[in-house]
Order: structure tokens, then C-alpha cells, then sequence
């Protein structure tokens, strides 16, 4: 009877760990998805915010150096995103337009365009990691 | 009390059976989809591909398959069916005949650089050149022998290189797609095994693979079109599209289709597109050349 139990008790506990075991990552998105930038969540006992982290970046004091900086960044992912195939048409664009900013002494919006870019190009960096890890679950057996 | 030890030493050992089954399992998967070049077989591939479709769509014969979209949706079918009354890349051919049978300025001609003088040769195409280690398209070596005959390269997509493609697939209509991976020849498999990969991976903004469109999504609607079946794909390029509205090559759709995902599209004939068009010419082996074709 014992035997029995134990199979039902194993699927619950693993149907619990995924419900329970939810992610920072998976929360971090809920949460963004449900409230936007800039809302406030917990999770494991600590508060935290649904800003990405080049958003935080672009909250800095807007004047050149910082803009520059943020633009460095962003186009080094982007150049490390099109080194692997997986560029994404979105931080070129949003780069441009950020030198564009930064040449004409719009330094916040400099920053934001480039905090934009940034997260694009991470975002495609992690796309090209997933897929190396997971492209076969696709394949029709 | 002790009892609740030992049912939670139960669990325990029972969730970590679990997990090692689901582990083991996944490791399994990987090995029977061919994701290594120690394991990958193109012709499981290729038969796994077409059961996938028997099922999905059981009534539809396979050879039907080369013409896309309106081989699974009736709808479709009836308004391609009254287009193809006047194909609308008829002039294209009629033209792509021509500029086929025009001599280079040192008299040679496209006849010259092909086997069986270009005619009917299009099923054996793209085909593993071993000498130069890489996958070679029709419309290269198009390309290829106007350079060897000194004359200028045509561009990849549209116009004159897409109409004599269609002229040399026209040729060969009816033919069997026979594409051979040498076995003796590792690279081979590796730029099969790189194709398949390309197709499977999630690409873009917009996180799509080739599969999630022309696999899962063939005949379900993404906004207003119906994505056709990845099965028969090369077969009847170059095409017609309507959205063109003129004849356009295969890479040409490639190139729109990775766009469309909002990635930076790699150009036509980059390596990685002609690896692709290996593994899905090779998906279509056994499937008969229609091309040149029309579709939306």
C-alpha cells in the first residue's frame, strides 16, 4: 500500500517544486509583464524592483562620459551577438539613434536609447545560449 | 514521528529516482533526435519529418507536398488553383530561356559549365563539393561560370539570376530531389547537421525558429497568413510571390523570413543559408522539382 502511495506522493512533490521553485528570473518577468518598469516585488525575503539592469544603468547623472559608456556597452554585446549569428535588428537602430542623441547633447535620451540597445543585444546573447542548449527539442522524433 | 522520517526517505529516494529517469531520459532524447555529428542520421531525419506530416495531415499524398501552403489548406488551394490558370512567372521563364541560351562575350554560354549542358540537373542541387569542403547552391555556380567566362556576377536575389534558375528548374520538372551526403566525408554530415541546426534554433526578436513557423505552425494562421509545410519548401523555387510581385530566389526568402523574426538577416549564400538549404533539400529527397512556382 506503502508502494502504492509512493508514486503519487513523487509526482506531487515534483508538481509542487515546479509551482513553488518558481525562478527569480521567472518572477522578475511576471512581475514586469504584469506591472511594467519601476514596480516593487519580494522574493526570497528581499525586496526588489522590475527594472532591468540597464535601466538602472540609464538612471545615472546624464552628461557624456556616462552616455558614451552605456553606448561602449551596449555595442559590445552587440558586436558579441552578431559574432555567434544571432544579432537582432533592434540595438544597431537604438545605438545610432543614441549617438545621434549624444552628438546633439540630448545625454538622457542618449542613455535610454542605449539602455535599450543593451538589454536587445544581452537578451540576444541569451537566445543564442538557449538555443546551442535546447535546439533538438524541436526535432520531430 | 518515525514514521514521518521514513515516509519523507521515501519521497526523497522517490523524487531523486524521478529526477534521474527525467535526466536520463533527456540525454536519450538528445541521442535519438541526431544532435551530434557521432549520431546524426539525415535519412531518420528525413522519415521522421514525413511521418510528422502523415500525421498531422493523413490525407494529403506526399507528393503533393511540393506545392506548399496549397498542398493542406483547400481555401488556398481553390485561389492558387485559379492563378495558376496564367502562372503569373511565365514571362520570367520565357526570359530566363533566353538569357540561359545567350553567349558570354567569349562565345561560351551556361551550357558549358554544367553537366548534361544545364538541362534537367536541378534535383541534384545543392550538392556537397568536396574539393572546396562546402555546399554548393545552382545559383552559385550560376554565378561561378559567368566570373570563369569573364563576365560581372549577378545579384543573389531577384531578376536575371532567379530567371535563369527558373529556366534550369523548369528543365528538370518531374525529376526526384536526390541530394547525397557522402558518407566518407565527415564535413558533409557536419553542414547537414549545421543545416538542421539552423532550421531548429530560436532566432530573433520575436524568439522564432524556421520549425516554429513551417513545422508546428504550418496551416496555423500568424495574423492573416497560413505558413506552409517545411516538407517540399525548396522544391519549387525559384517562385513568383505575389508580395514581390515578381520571380525571387530561395535565399531571397531566406533572408526575408530571418528578417521577419527581427534578427540582422544573414545574406544570401552565406554559408549558414546554404547549409540550410542542404538539410531541407534533403528533407525533400524522393519529392519531384515543380519549379519554378507562385505563391503568395
Amino acid at each position: 500500500m506503502k508502494r502504492k502511495m509512493l508514486v503519487p506522493a513523487v509526482v506531487t512533490l515534483l508538481h509542487a517544486q515546479g509551482l513553488y521553485a518558481a525562478s527569480f528570473e521567472q518572477v522578475f518577468n511576471e512581475q514586469r509583464a504584469l506591472y511594467g518598469k519601476g514596480h516593487e516585488f519580494s522574493y526570497g525575503g528581499k525586496i526588489h524592483t522590475t527594472f532591468h539592469p540597464e535601466e538602472i544603468e540609464a538612471m545615472a547623472e546624464p552628461n557624456a562620459a556616462n552616455a558614451r559608456a552605456l553606448i561602449d556597452g551596449a555595442e559590445a554585446l552587440r558586436v558579441e551577438s552578431a559574432a555567434v549569428g544571432y544579432e537582432w535588428r533592434g540595438p544597431a537602430i537604438y545605438i545610432r539613434q543614441a549617438r545621434e542623441a549624444l552628438a546633439a547633447g540630448r545625454y538622457q535620451s542618449a542613455m535610454e536609447l542605449a539602455a535599450r540597445a543593451k538589454y536587445l543585444a544581452r537578451m540576444s546573447l541569451k537566445q543564442y545560449r538557449n538555443a546551442e542548449a535546447n535546439w533538438q527539442r524541436a526535432v520531430p522524433e | 514521528m518515525k514514521s514521518s522520517c521514513r515516509v519523507f526517505m521515501h519521497v526523497r529516494r522517490g523524487s531523486l529516482l524521478a529526477l534521474s529517469l527525467m535526466l536520463v531520459s533527456q540525454v536519450m532524447l538528445a541521442a535519438e533526435t541526431g544532435t551530434q555529428l557521432q549520431r546524426v542520421d539525415p535519412e531518420a531525419d528525413r522519415l521522421a519529418l514525413q511521418q510528422y506530416y502523415l500525421k498531422r495531415f493523413p490525407h494529403v499524398p506526399m507528393d503533393e507536398y511540393v506545392n506548399g501552403i496549397y498542398a493542406v489548406d483547400a481555401d488556398s488551394r481553390k485561389q492558387w488553383d485559379a492563378l495558376m490558370a496564367f502562372p503569373p512567372y511565365e514571362f520570367d521563364l520565357e526570359e530566363g530561356e533566353a538569357l540561359f541560351n545567350t553567349p558570354f562575350a567569349n562565345g561560351k554560354g551556361y551550357g558549358d559549365c554544367f553537366e548534361n549542358g544545364g538541362i534537367g540537373i536541378r534535383h541534384q542541387y545543392p550538392y556537397w563539393n568536396r574539393e572546396e569542403g562546402t555546399v554548393k547552391t545552382l545559383e552559385q555556380e550560376i554565378n561561378e561560370c559567368r566570373v570563369e567566362n569573364g563576365e560581372a556576377p549577378l545579384p543573389w536575389k531577384r531578376g536575371d539570376i532567379a530567371k535563369i534558375s527558373a529556366y534550369m528548374a523548369f528543365t528538370s520538372r518531374g525529376k526526384r530531389f536526390a541530394i547525397q551526403i557522402p558518407e566518407d566525408d565527415p564535413r558533409a554530415l557536419q553542414a547537414y547537421l549545421d543545416g538542421k541546426k539552423f532550421f531548429y534554433s530560436k532566432r530573433g526578436q520575436l524568439n522564432l525558429s524556421c520549425a516554429n513557423c513551417h513545422l508546428q505552425g504550418s496551416r496555423i494562421l500568424i495574423r492573416a497568413d497560413l505558413p506552409g509545410p517545411a516538407l517540399g519548401h525548396p522544391t519549387h523555387f525559384p517562385v513568383f510571390r505575389s508580395k514581390w510581385g515578381e520571380i525571387g530566389t530561395l535565399h531571397r526568402r531566406y533572408e526575408g523570413c530571418h528578417r521577419d523574426t527581427r534578427s540582422v538577416p544573414l545574406p544570401p549564400q552565406s554559408d549558414a543559408f546554404r547549409k540550410l538549404e542542404y538539410f531541407q533539400t534533403y528533407m525533400s529527397n524522393g519529392l519531384p522539382v515543380n519549379g519554378p512556382g507562385a505563391r503568395k
